[in-house]
C-alpha cells in the first residue's frame, strides 16, 4: 500500500510557507541569529535558528509553537483542497517541547497558562473541528512517527484522509540543556563537516495531507512508499549506528524498495558528533554497494534543529526536491567526514538531479529512530 | 490476511498503597504490602533518573512478568528481552506531566545561576524520556511512542498500541500511563481546581491472540471498539459497543450533561477511579483498562467499557475539557492452546 500527500504547509526561521523555505535551503540562507528569545547573557550557547515573530521584542510570549501549528495545518488544508471541507480530519501532532516554553513563563513568571495548554486538542478542535487529535512527544522523530501512525491508521480503514504535522518552540529548559552538555558551544550547525561542534535549535511548524489514493482525485506531491519506527533501547544520548541501519532497512522493505532505488537522502543531520557519525556509518552500511550511491543533503544547516516537526519538514523539502529536480546544499559544509564514505553530500550550491525517490530520516534523543521513503508522482 | 485482533496478557501497576490490580475494584484493608514508593523506587536501576520513570520502569517490569515475558519482575541488569523479541515490542507510554518538573527545575536554574549552574549528568529530560528508560531497562527495541494529549491519552495509546498490532509492526506493545505527583504538577492542578491526584504508574501488555497463543500466554481481555469525540455519548457509540453486554463503565462521574449516565448505563455498575485516586491525567484511562482486566479476570463479566475525558468546552473533573475517549475491552473468547485464529 502507499500513502498520498497532497497538501503541505511549513513555517520555519527562512520562510513562511514550504516553497520560501526550500528556495531559501537552495539559495543558502540560514536563519541563525542572536538568542533574542531568552536573556542571552544566562548561556554560553550565542544564537538560534529562532522564529522572531513575538509582540515586544525580547520578551517572549506563550502559546508560539500552537499558532505556528495552526498556520501549517491550514497552509496543508488549503494546499489540499480541503479547507472549508465539512469532513473532520484526524491530526497527529509530533512535537517534543509540546507547550513546555508556556509552561515555563507560568512557573517562572506567573504568565496564564492551564492544564489544557500544554497539549494541542483544544485548538485543533476550535480551528478545525478535530475530535481525533493526538501530540506524540517522541523526541525528535516526533513528527515522521506521527507518519508513520498515520499510514497505520489509513491501512487499517480507520481514516482515509490524516493531517500529520509537527511544531515545535524552543524552551530554555532544552536548549540550556544542550548548552550545558556541548563543549566547546556549537556557533551553527554544520552537519557532516569535520569541523562541525554540536546542535543549535530552531522553531517552526509543519503540516501535510496524507490520504488514502482512491479517495481523491486531486494531484499528488508524492506518495508515502513506507515508514519504520525503531528504538535502540541502549542508551539515553549516544546513538546506535546499527539500529539506524535496521531503521532504514525496514522502511526499504516497507517501501518494496531496494538501496540501489533511493536516488535522495535528506539525512537527520543535526551536526553533533555522535549523531553525524552514527548516521554516516548506518548510511555506509546500508549504501555502501550500490553504484552511485545516493545523493545526500541536510536542513538543520539552515533551519536549525526543529525538534519534533524537523523529520517532516525534511520530507516536505525531499518532496518538493523530486519536484523540481533540484537538491538544495549542506550549508557550511566545506569538509566532510570521512565516515560518510562514497556517499555524494551535496555541498556548495544546489545539485540538478532526476530523481524518483527519496528517503528521509529522523532520530531522537533517547534512541528512537524514524525513517521515511517517498515517490515522486509521475 | 486477516487483520490480528489485539489482546491484553498482562498487567503491572504502582500506586501508593495497592497490591494488585484487585485493588483497583475495592479498596484493599489497611495492608502493610501495598506499595511503597519510599522503599521500591530506590535503587540501582532507578539512579539518575526521574520521578515518572521510576514509577513507569516499576510497573512495566512486573507486566510483562505477568504477560510471562520476563522471569523477574523487577528491574535488573539480566531482566531484558531477547533481541529477536525486543525488536517486536513496541513502547507506547501516556503522560501529560513526565517532565514538567524538570523543565520548570531547569528553567529557575538559568535564572538564577545561569546555564552553568545545570548538572550535566541529569541529561535528557525530553517529554519522551520514560518511554526511552523503559525501551532500554526491557530491551524493547520497536517503535517508541509518548502521547501526550490530556485525559484521553491513556485509552489513545492503548487504541495506539493496538494499531501497531493490528498492521503487524510488532507481536506486543508495552502500553504504560504514568504521572509523577511533583510540585509544578501541584501547582498546575491546584489551579485549575483540583484537590488531589495520582503519584503512579501502570501497565498493561497489548499482544496479537496469535502470538500469546503460540506462546501459550493467556488473554485476559480483547481490546475492542474506541472512540474519539467532542462529546462522551459520541465517543461511546463510535465504538460499537453492544451496550446490552457492558458490565461495568470506567468514567468520571462528571457534573455536565453529556456521557453515559441515564443514556446507557442503566443502573449497570460505574466505577470512577478519579474518585479513590483523584486526577490520574495521563494514567487514567490505562488505569482504567487495568481495572477492566481485574473485572473480566473474575470470569463473570462479558464487557468493560472504559470512557476518559468530557465534552469540549466542559466543565471536567481532570481540568482537561478538550473531548472525549471510550474504549471497550470484552472477555476473550476460550481458544485452543497454539490455535492460529488470525495466520
Amino acid at each position: 500500500m502507499s500513502w498520498d500527500i497532497t497538501g503541505i504547509g511549513a513555517v520555519a526561521c527562512v520562510g513562511d510557507n514550504p516553497y520560501d523555505i526550500f528556495d531559501a535551503l537552495c539559495a543558502g540562507h540560514s536563519g541563525l541569529a542572536p538568542l533574542r528569545a531568552f536573556d542571552p547573557s544566562k548561556y554560553r550557547a550565542w544564537g538560534a535558528y529562532e522564529i522572531d515573530d513575538r509582540a515586544v521584542l525580547g520578551r517572549d510570549e506563550p502559546g508560539r509553537a500552537t499558532r505556528w501549528l495552526r498556520v501549517a495545518v491550514e497552509q496543508a488544508l488549503a494546499d489540499a483542497g480541503l479547507d472549508g471541507a465539512s469532513e473532520i480530519f484526524p491530526v497527529l501532532v509530533g512535537s517534543m517541547q509540546r507547550e513546555l516554553r508556556s509552561a515555563e513563563l507560568w512557573w517562572r513568571d506567573n504568565v496564564p497558562f492551564e492544564l489544557a495548554d500544554l497539549h494541542f486538542n483544544a485548538t485543533l478542535h476550535g480551528e478545525f473541528g478535530t475530535t481525533y487529535g493526538y501530540t506524540i512527544a517522541s523526541a525528535c522523530a516526533a513528527s515522521l512517527c506521527a507518519l508513520a501512525m498515520a499510514t497505520d491508521l489509513i491501512e487499517l480503514e480507520l481514516a482515509e484522509t490524516v493531517v500529520v504535522a509537527g511544531t515545535d518552540s524552543i524552551t530554555e529548559s532544552a536548549f540550556g540543556g544542550m548548552d550545558r552538555i556541548q563543549n566547546p558551544t556549537p556557533k551553527e550547525v554544520r552537519p557532516f563537516d569535520k569541523a562541525r561542534r554540536g546542535m543549535l535549535m530552531g522553531e517552526g511548524a509543519v503540516a501535510v495531507v496524507l490520504r488514502r489514493p482512491d479517495t481523491h482525485r486531486g494531484l499528488a506531491y508524492a506518495k508515502v512508499r513506507g515508514v519504520s519506527m525503531n528504538c535502540d533501547g541502549l542508551h539515553p544520548t549516544a546513538p546506535d549506528a546499527s539500529s539506524i541501519a535496521r531503521a532504514i532497512r525496514e522502511a526499504h522493505q516497507r517501501g518494496g524498495v531496494d538501496a540501489e532505488d533511493i536516488d535522495l537522502v535528506v539525512a537527520h543531520g543535526s551536526g553533533t558528533q555522535q549523531n553525524d557519525a552514527a548516521e554516516a556509518f548506518a548510511l555506509v552500511d546500508v549504501f555502501a554497494r550500490v553504484a552511485p550511491p545516493p545523493l545526500v543533503t541536510a536542513i538543520k544547516c539552515a533551519t536549525g534543529h526543529t525538534s519534533g516537526g524537523s523529520g517532516l519538514l525534511s520530507l516536505v523539502m525531499a518532496m518538493l526536491a523530486l519536484r523540481r529536480g533540484a537538491v538544495p546544499p549542506i550549508l557550511g559544509l566545506t569538509d566532510p567526514i570521512e565516515e560518510i564514505g562514497n556517499l555524494r553530500l551535496v555541498c556548495g550550491r544546489p545539485m540538478v538531479a532526476e530523481m524518483a525517490t527519496a528517503q528521509i530520516n529522523a532520530f531522537g534523543m533517547g534512541g528512537i529512530n524514524a525513517v521515511a521513503v517517498v515517490e515522486k508522482v509521475a | 490476511m486477516s487483520t490480528p485482533t489485539a489482546v491484553i496478557t498482562g498487567v503491572g501497576l504502582v500506586i501508593p498503597g495497592l497490591r494488585g490490580i484487585d485493588d483497583l475494584l475495592e479498596p484493599p484493608p489497611e495492608d502493610p504490602c501495598g506499595f511503597d514508593p519510599t522503599v521500591e523506587l530506590s535503587g540501582r536501576s532507578m539512579r539518575h533518573k526521574d520521578p515518572a520513570s521510576r514509577l513507569a520502569l516499576r510497573a512495566a517490569g512486573p507486566a510483562l512478568h505477568d504477560a510471562g515475558l520476563l522471569s523477574d519482575p523487577l528491574p535488573g541488569v539480566k531482566n531484558r528481552l531477547a533481541a529477536a523479541l525486543g525488536q517486536r515490542v513496541a513502547v507506547v507510554v501516556s503522560t501529560n506531566f513526565a517532565n514538567l518538573e524538570k523543565t520548570c527545575e531547569f528553567t529557575e536554574i538559568i535564572d538564577q545561576e545561569t546555564v552553568t549552574g545545570l548538572s550535566p549528568a541529569r541529561m535528557p529530560h525530553t517529554s519522551n524520556v520514560t518511554a526511552c528508560w523503559v525501551a532500554i531497562e526491557y530491551g524493547l527495541c520497536g517503535p517508541n511512542i509518548t502521547l501526550c494529549n490530556g485525559t484521553t491519552s491513556g485509552l489513545d495509546a492503548v487504541f495506539w498500541a493496538r494499531n501497531l498490532v493490528a498492521v503487524r509492526r510488532v507481536d506486543i506493545a508495552v502500553v504504560i500511563g504514568v504521572e509523577p505527583d511533583t510540585m509544578p504538577v501541584a501547582r498546575l492542578h491546584r489551579e485549575s481546581g483540583g484537590e488531589s491526584w495520582l503519584d503512579g504508574a501502570v501497565a498493561v501488555i497489548v499482544e496479537s491472540s496469535q502470538h500469546a497463543g503460540r506462546r501459550g500466554a493467556i488473554s485476559r481481555a480483547v481490546v475492542g471498539g474506541y472512540g474519539r469525540a467532542a462529546d462522551r455519548a459520541i465517543a461511546v457509540a463510535q465504538t460499537r459497543a453492544d451496550l446490552q453486554l457492558v458490565d461495568l463503565y470506567l468514567a468520571t462521574q462528571h457534573r455536565g450533561v453529556d456521557g453515559v449516565e441515564g443514556s446507557a448505563s442503566n443502573g449497570v455498575l460505574t466505577l470512577d477511579l478519579t474518585a479513590r485516586f483523584g486526577r490520574c491525567s495521563g494514567a487514567l484511562g490505562v488505569l482504567q483498562c487495568a481495572a477492566g482486566v481485574a473485572r473480566l479476570d473474575r470470569g463473570d463479566a462479558r464487557a468493560v467499557l472504559a470512557i476518559a475525558g468530557s465534552a469540549v468546552g466542559s466543565c471536567d473533573d481532570e481540568g482537561d475539557p478538550s473531548g472525549a475517549a471510550a474504549l471497550l475491552l470484552e472477555r476473550s473468547a476460550p481458544a485452543p492452546r497454539g490455535s492460529a485464529d488470525d495466520g
